[in-house]
């Protein structure tokens, strides 16, 4: 089989793999191959690859961010409190929360030239301090009127499509077109690939990896904002059982986490993934409390499957 | 009388190629076999499979006679096959005791814990084998390159005397990151083991090899082309079986060297790094070559790597086109003008993950976006032109950088460099490891370039390189410059002139 060959089956096999859970999962229950519950799974599932999406960048770097579920339940918090008293404008604070979060990772990293999991599992730790301190260590509720008037981009309904598709579907061009058709995505490639290089090439790697982590805490900020909007509050706990998926979502859609090969398209297809091994799970009777143990078993045997076993001579 | 080491009709097949076919091959005790080959000849292959790192497809290995098929380089070892690979492999936190012993501990084993006394005393044993001075409890991260090379030698002779049977020594580019005297001294070494042992030596320097084997097979595509005894071979004619086809221009393209040269590129005033080198100074005009000779140790590797902005320099200025440039980080040697040149092609030079047009405007990315998106069908014509004028043997623009050989990669890290338009180009070992035709591809562009007016320092992989390429060479000693010889065409220093100056 030629490089070429393995390729395609390497991006094929994560389509084939959803194609066949949902087919699996009609044959128990036909109705949810209906166009309406199609829909609505994969509105139920944008949240997940919202937050995963901006984490791509990062494991395509070969880094990992782990801080990404407590920037998502920090955002919920800032946009929950501060929405009654700023309107639009809590929605953008929240965002640049949520980026801030990614700034200080960047510069963690780079300054501190400390690994990337270590430093967005401590910038984690803060976050989820400042989403206790934002939200006075509870739920905050968001009235109907507020989620009517600020929040009906992110979860109303337009021609019978969830509006949580759409943003999901505009977040999947955007970073696609950014991470194929420009220079800094194409720098995220190399770094994750073959840092070194791309170092004595002369390229300021740093400013590559910033980037990176600013626009996972970014994305991880919109997951937080949607995710808020669904539930109708904001809350310090609200994204926690989040990371593992999230992860597990990058990695099943054929993302290495070794870095340098993955896209965007290939974690919405994860996400969906992961989304209907949970629909599956609940219809075989796994409970919710031991679904985390089935997204640990895909993340390891997908990690296994992807990861490029030359850069990895060594497991530590 | 039976040979030690026999392969018969050995063919191994990986997925789209046929990395050997049918070679046979014999080894008789107490010889010195050479093994030669143009990169992907299957020389890697052939050690491999002597190593027990891959099985054979169809044919048979014999070893003293019986059938063998070693399971791992550790079953290889204990059967009498020992080898030095080319990638060092040994572990820097480890002693130097240690490390000749590893995994083989048990042999100093007192009540269940390692008698370092005796373990150390042993190491001196083999260390005197290959002349290295060194006290055995020292960590190997202290040592340098080639004393590190030396305990690897040693490493793999202390097989010697500790099996029944006879033992064949595999020595995989073992000169490549040696310098003369090192190599003089492991030349020595392997006429002392041959009482004893028998020795596959594998080198693409055609005269060593000559030098220290009593047989030569030479391999090409897989198969073997040609086997001869070295009193019958030579140079040039070994080269043909290598590359099959004749020499058809003089080597180093000195015809092609240019005499007279540009405006005053680059100026060097008292460049120092604590521990490397000191108060190195010299002016270098478009289009000039300057070889950097020295020993490894002599602080010529660091001076190129300052020059990169990979290792910052102490003190001492840099000018380029009269102006002082800061080199503390790579960009800073880039934008200065500086195209460095790695010596570690696979892990500096390439970026394996990225396509051949990726890899080319990587340094000129700028140039090949707008607004931060890429402009790519500029890029592909870009790129196409220079696969085309340096005859890179590429399937596409976007075929990915492992796909290609060394030959070919070097190339694109060359043309990375033309297509910024680096003033100076640093070249540290630029031939490393490339087979002979692409070697010649890449002194043709080095002439090319200085036709363009790139001014060129060039460290090469031999000192017959150096001379046959530069204008004029700075031979560097223990850090500082020993002796400066210019080196037109007809009046080139020879290599004894610089060695002397050089150790």
């Amino acid at each position: 089989m030629t490089e070429k060959q393995k390729e395609l089956l390497r991006n094929l096999v994560p389509i084939f793999t959803l194609l066949a859970l949902v087919l699996g999962i009609a044959a128990f229950e036909p109705g949810f191959l209906k166009p309406a519950n199609l829909v609505t799974v994969t509105a139920d599932t944008m949240t997940l690859f919202l937050m995963a999406s901006g984490a791509t960048f990062v494991i395509m770097l070969g880094s990992i961010d782990l801080s990404i579920q407590a920037i998502a339940s920090m955002t919920s918090c800032i946009l929950a409190a501060l929405l009654p008293m700023f309107g639009g404008t809590a929605l953008l604070i929240a965002l640049a929360g949520g980026a801030t979060a990614g700034v200080l990772s960047g510069l963690v990293v780079n300054y501190f030239r400390i690994p990337s999991f270590v430093a967005t599992l401590a910038i984690g730790g803060i976050m989820t301090s400042v989403a206790f301190w934002a939200s006075n260590e509870r739920s905050i509720y968001i009235s109907d009127e507020d989620k009517s008037t600020w929040l009906n981009w992110a979860t109303g309904t337009s021609v019978g499509i969830d509006h949580e598709v759409v943003v999901g579907l505009v977040v999947l061009a955007t970073l696609s077109a950014i991470l194929s058709l420009t220079r800094f995505g194409r720098l995220v490639r190399a770094v994750g690939s073959q840092e070194r290089a791309v170092v004595a090439s002369g390229i300021n790697v740093n400013r590559i990896k910033f980037f990176a982590f600013v626009i996972s805490g970014l994305m991880a900020g919109l997951a937080g904002i949607v995710m808020a909007a669904r539930l109708g509050s904001g809350s310090p706990t609200l994204a926690s059982e989040f990371l593992l998926p999230a992860i597990a979502c990058i990695i099943v859609g054929g993302t290495a986490i070794t870095g340098g090969v993955g896209s965007i398209w290939k974690t919405f297809v994860g996400a969906l993934i992961i989304a209907v091994v949970r629909i599956g799970m609940t219809f075989v009777g796994i409970t919710v409390l031991a679904q985390q143990i089935v997204f640990g078993l895909v993340l390891v045997i997908a990690v296994a499957m992807t990861i490029d076993r030359t850069k990895v001579s060594v497991v530590k | 009388m039976q040979p030690l080491l026999e392969l018969r009709k050995v063919t191994k097949e990986f997925p789209g190629v046929r990395a050997l076919d049918s070679v046979d091959l014999h080894v008789d005790r107490r010889e010195v076999v050479g093994l030669i080959g143009e990169n992907g000849a299957g020389k890697s292959t052939l050690v491999k499979i002597l190593a027990g790192i891959h099985r054979i497809d169809s044919g048979s290995m014999l070893f003293d006679g019986s059938p063998a098929s070693f399971r791992s380089p550790r079953d290889a070892f204990n059967h009498g096959l020992t080898m030095v690979f080319q990638e060092q492999s040994i572990i820097p936190t480890l002693t130097v005791a240690e490390n000749i012993f590893l995994g083989r501990e048990q042999e100093f084993l007192r009540f269940g814990v390692i008698d370092k006394r005796a373990m150390n005393a042993a190491a001196e044993v083999e260390l005197a084998k290959v002349h290295l001075d060194c006290n055995p409890a020292t960590k190997c991260a202290s040592l340098d390159f080639a004393a590190r090379q030396m305990v690897e030698i040693a490493k793999a002779l202390s097989l010697d005397g500790r099996i029944d049977s006879d033992i064949v020594i595999l020595l995989d580019e073992p000169t490549s990151v040696l310098e003369r005297q090192e190599i003089d001294l492991l030349f020595e070494i392997i006429k002392e083991l041959k009482a004893k042992a028998s020795i596959i030596f594998i080198s693409h320097r055609l005269d060593e090899v000559l030098q220290v084997s009593d047989r030569v097979y030479v391999l090409r595509d897989g198969a073997v082309v040609h086997e001869t005894a070295s009193t019958e071979a030579t140079i040039t004619g070994l080269h043909e079986h290598m590359v099959g086809r004749q020499l058809d221009h003089e080597y180093y393209r000195e015809n092609k060297q240019r005499e007279l040269f540009g405006e005053s590129v680059l100026s060097v005033r008292n460049l120092t790094i604590e521990g490397e080198f000191r108060n190195l100074s010299f002016d270098l005009a478009e289009g000039q070559i300057l070889g950097i000779a020295g020993v490894v140790g002599s602080g010529r590797e660091s001076f190129a790597r300052c020059l990169g902005g990979l290792l910052p320099p102490s003190n001492g200025e840099i000018l380029v086109d009269g102006k002082p440039v800061r080199l503390n980080q790579p960009h800073q040697a880039v934008l200065a003008g500086f195209g460095f040149v790695p010596s570690e092609r696979k892990s500096e030079g390439i970026v394996t993950g990225l396509s051949v047009s990726e890899n080319m405007t990587l340094a000129a990315g700028d140039r090949f976006s707008r607004f931060g998106f890429i402009k790519f069908e500029q890029e592909r014509t870009e790129c196409q032109r220079w696969i085309d004028r340096l005859r890179i043997r590429t399937p596409s623009t976007k075929t990915p950088m492992q796909s290609l050989s060394g030959g070919n990669q070097q190339k694109v890290v060359l043309s990375k460099w033309q297509i910024f338009g680096s003033k100076v180009a640093v070249l540290d070992h630029p031939t490393r490891g490339i087979d002979v035709g692409a070697k010649e591809d890449v002194y043709e562009l080095i002439r090319e370039m200085a036709d363009q007016g790139v001014a060129i320092i060039l460290l090469g992989d031999t000192l017959e390189e150096v001379i046959g390429l530069s204008n004029s060479i700075l031979v560097l000693k223990d850090g500082e410059v020993s002796a400066k010889f210019q080196a037109p065409v007809g009046a080139k220093p020879d290599q004894i002139e610089l060695i002397s100056k050089m150790v």
